[in-house]
């Protein structure tokens, strides 16, 4: 009976220092290696840098665009003006033919065209509608939404100020032709990113993703490192002490866990406080979600890494779903225009409700409730990929014991063979 | 002439041979290239988002804010899919992500709009998804604009004024807008065409980095230019012709994705396309075997090519416009041959532009085929001394 209980306890004490061992094995391997050392220290604290620095301006200001005002009254003057005073739009070039705006546009001089008709005055003076048209640059989406937005608010605000000009002239007083033209006011608010920032909408959340990314990488990459240096090309060492399916994951993992949780105190704290990106995530809710997020992350690159039997595989099959899983996450394509067949590919990757997730918490601010889904999500993740991982570690346990036994078959001729 | 055809032939069918002894190679030049290819077609291919779902906070419960609301669920941009009671709540199921913007009708907003105190109609969008939002504030502007319009028009014509009269006075300066030249109005289109260059070019950089990297790594360099007769040139060109070939093949297949499922109109010459998607193809294995002459030690230069592949969907200045980065990433974005191919898509192929116009573009595609002899000579002494090995340590017993 003591003895039963002194062995479970021996056992027990073995697997924590095994595991111990294991943990302390893979921190110190992972820091020994530059290219490992790059992936997880670099590029976390270089890339935030970097894209908080080229989408610095953040919003698209003073857009060039040609004015070709055919009318030339005062009328179109004082409409001109108002558009120059908006930010969106500069109104660098003012043509005199729809020719000369056009080959403007085509040496990309300008990126749209605003055109006053010949008879915008008389128009407004006979009381008919005057239609300016606009020209717009779809290239990009940011521009396309300064001209239309800017050149349609000033159009708007424009014939405003005429009509209770004219309703002001029939008799009203200003009081009563404001209220007739506008029987009621709209206003707009935006919830989260009110300047409709690009870097407060694109950064926070290339955060996660390359949380996950540079993960699934550095452990492919350990993976196929181990590979090429066991002498047998086996995942897993010939060494008896670390040939345990729970103390081979939870070892690794934990040194995994250990780097990203410093790293995350830098990449969720003082990038978002540097460059002022949305912070509005209190300590509780950023760890509910990151907890789950870098353990389902971990044992997902765990799981990932049998298949990658050099070095160089994960940079060469992973690296390039970096663009898919952005588009997949809903931050870019609302989720709600997704097919049912990209929602299920979506939902196996942890990024996608981490990404989600952090949006919610951090510029909608969002609380732990409010967030259930996602943190659900990664939970289960968490416990999926935690048994596939122990599942691929026991095979490749299995198969080095199998090779380690006949390898001594072969060298031991005192045993016969099987 | 001739001996060099026998030579470069020699060296594309030893590559050929390497292509296929591994599954790797399959994966990394044809699976995943086509998958992701199709997999950006598919996502977007259905255009604008429609239907976006928001709630309506109705506070007044009158016909006419009935009205508002059905008015609000009928547009293409957005669907009212829940009318919570209270503001607070819609503001949860907008943290929930179940809507992406909520209208609030006010109390009394219908007698307060017949006695002229003008109320005030708020709405609410999530910006912190800046496409959706953007949508839902442009539709919701535009139809409670329109709602206002319609208000202002029934008291007109209760006055007796005639139609045309009164859209002339509700709105005196109306807006036409029209896209310049790019023929499509289909956003998401614009984005696909775009994403799959970049998709493609990460592809051809990995691959090319690698299959030169490896030669190196696993001391058959010398092999490989002894088959070559010693020429590096030839070396080079046998080995990645047949890459050249594949990823020609996939480029012409997402053009073909490009014009003939998503319909994009075509507006130039198909010579022209021949030509950018093997010039495209052409520069970015100039680019990749740069790469390996600056750092031929595989580990780094993969890195390098990682980089700067990830780094092209900044730098085309798709997402943000390159004029309005600061001034170091404008000459940065040069180096990227898929901002030039995007400039070359817009304007000619798009547009139609004259050739003359995106020439310039052209001009820089080629000057990307000359970085390769800037590094020849140093990629040829690690070829051949191969002192760029990294030592592998057997480290099972530790």
């Amino acid at each position: 009976m003591k003895s039963l209980l002194v062995k479970t306890f021996e056992r027990f004490r073995s697997a924590i220092s095994n595991t111990a061992l294991i943990f302390q094995r893979e921190l110190l391997l992972l820091l020994s290696d530059l290219g490992v050392t790059i992936l997880l220290l670099i590029v976390p604290v270089v890339y935030p840098f970097l894209y908080s620095l080229i989408y610095y301006p953040e919003v698209v200001r003073d857009l060039p665009v040609a004015v070709v005002d055919l009318s030339q009254s005062a009328d179109s003057r004082a409409f001109i003006r108002k558009l120059n005073a908006t930010p969106d739009l500069d109104i660098r070039y003012e043509c005199i033919s729809m020719e000369d705006a056009v080959e403007k546009f085509r040496k990309r001089e300008n990126r749209g065209i605003i055109l006053i008709p010949e008879t915008y005055s008389s128009d407004l003076a006979l009381g008919r509608q005057a239609v300016v048209s606009l020209y717009a640059d779809m290239e990009f989406f940011l521009y396309y939404k300064a001209m239309v937005m800017g050149a349609g608010l000033v159009s708007i605000e424009e014939g405003n100020d005429i009509q209770v000009k004219r309703l002001m002239n029939s008799g009203l007083s200003e009081r009563q032709a404001v209220v007739f033209s506008n029987p009621f006011v709209i206003s707009g608010n935006a919830i989260a990113n009110p300047a409709g920032g690009f870097a407060s909408y694109g950064i926070p959340a290339a955060l996660m993703l390359i949380i996950q990314q540079t993960l699934v990488l550095a452990i492919g990459i350990m993976a196929g490192t181990a590979r090429e240096r066991h002498k047998l090309g086996t995942l897993i060492p010939c060494d008896l002490r670390r040939m345990g399916t729970l103390r081979m994951v939870l070892g690794k993992s934990a040194a995994y866990f250990l780097i990203y949780a410093v790293m995350c105190i830098y990449m969720l704290g003082a990038i978002p406080a540097w460059f002022g990106y949305p912070d509005k995530a209190g300590f509780s809710q950023m760890v509910s979600l990151m907890v789950p997020y870098l353990l389902s992350a971990i044992f997902f690159g765990l799981s990932l890494s049998v298949f990658f039997k050099n070095r160089e595989t994960p940079m060469l099959l992973y690296l390039f779903l970096s663009f898919p899983l952005l588009f997949l996450s809903g931050i870019i394509w609302p989720l709600s225009n997704m097919s049912p067949v990209w929602q299920a590919v979506r939902s196996i990757f942890p990024s996608s409700h981490a990404m989600l997730g952090y949006i919610k918490m951090n510029s909608l601010g969002a609380g732990i409730s409010e967030t259930n889904h996602e943190i659900a999500m990664l939970w289960r993740l968490t416990a999926f990929y935690f048994v596939m991982a122990c599942l691929v570690y026991k095979t490749q346990i299995t198969k080095v014991k199998k090779l380690v036994l006949n390898a001594g078959h072969k060298h031991n001729p005192t045993i016969p063979a099987l | 002439m001739n001996t060099y055809i026998k030579a470069i032939a020699g060296v594309s069918g030893r590559e050929i041979n390497r292509m296929t002894s591994r599954p790797l190679y399959f994966l990394a030049v044809v699976l995943l290239p086509l998958l992701s290819l199709l997999f950006f077609v598919s996502l977007m291919k259905e255009g604008v988002p429609v239907k976006l779902p928001i709630a309506v906070v109705d506070y007044d419960h009158t016909a006419l804010s009935a009205k508002f609301r059905r008015t609000m669920d009928a547009t293409p941009g957005s669907s009212v899919v829940m009318t919570p009671a209270t503001e607070h709540e819609a503001l949860s199921e907008l943290r929930k992500g179940n809507i992406y913007g909520y209208v609030v009708l006010p109390h009394n907003l219908q007698a307060d709009i017949m006695n002229g105190s003008q109320p005030v109609v708020r709405f609410y969008y999530q910006n912190g998804l800046l496409i959706a939002g953007g949508l839902i504030q442009n539709d919701l502007t535009v139809t409670l604009h329109t709602l206002s319009a319609g208000v202002n028009k029934q008291k007109r014509e209760a006055m007796g004024q005639d139609e045309v009269t009164v859209y002339a006075a509700i709105q005196p300066v109306k807006p036409d807008a029209h896209l310049l030249f790019n023929p499509e109005t289909n956003y998401p289109v614009y984005v696909t065409s775009i994403m799959l260059p970049i998709m493609l070019q990460i592809f051809i950089l990995m691959i090319t980095v690698y299959s030169i990297g490896i030669e190196i790594k696993e001391r058959t360099s010398r092999e490989w230019l002894r088959i070559s007769g010693k020429s590096v040139t030839v070396a080079l060109t046998g080995k990645l012709l047949p890459y050249t070939a594949i990823f020609f093949i996939l480029t012409m297949f997402s053009n073909l994705l490009l014009f003939r499922v998503l319909m994009i109109p075509l507006n130039t010459g198909i010579i022209y396309l021949v030509l950018l998607s093997l010039l495209y193809v052409l520069s970015y294995q100039a680019i990749a075997v740069f790469f390996v002459g600056l750092l031929p030690m595989m580990r780094h230069s993969l890195n390098l090519a990682a980089f700067y592949g990830i780094l092209a969907l900044t730098l085309c200045g798709f997402s943000f416009p390159i004029e309005h980065m600061p001034e170091v990433f404008r000459l940065w974005a040069e180096a990227f041959p898929v901002r030039h191919y995007m400039h070359i898509f817009q304007s000619q192929i798009l547009a139609g532009f004259d050739f003359a116009y995106a020439a310039p573009s052209y001009l820089k595609f080629l000057l990307f085929l000359l970085l390769p002899f800037a590094i020849i000579f140093r990629l040829k002494s690690a070829l051949i001394y191969q002192n760029f090995i990294e030592k592998i340590q057997i480290t099972d017993a530790a």
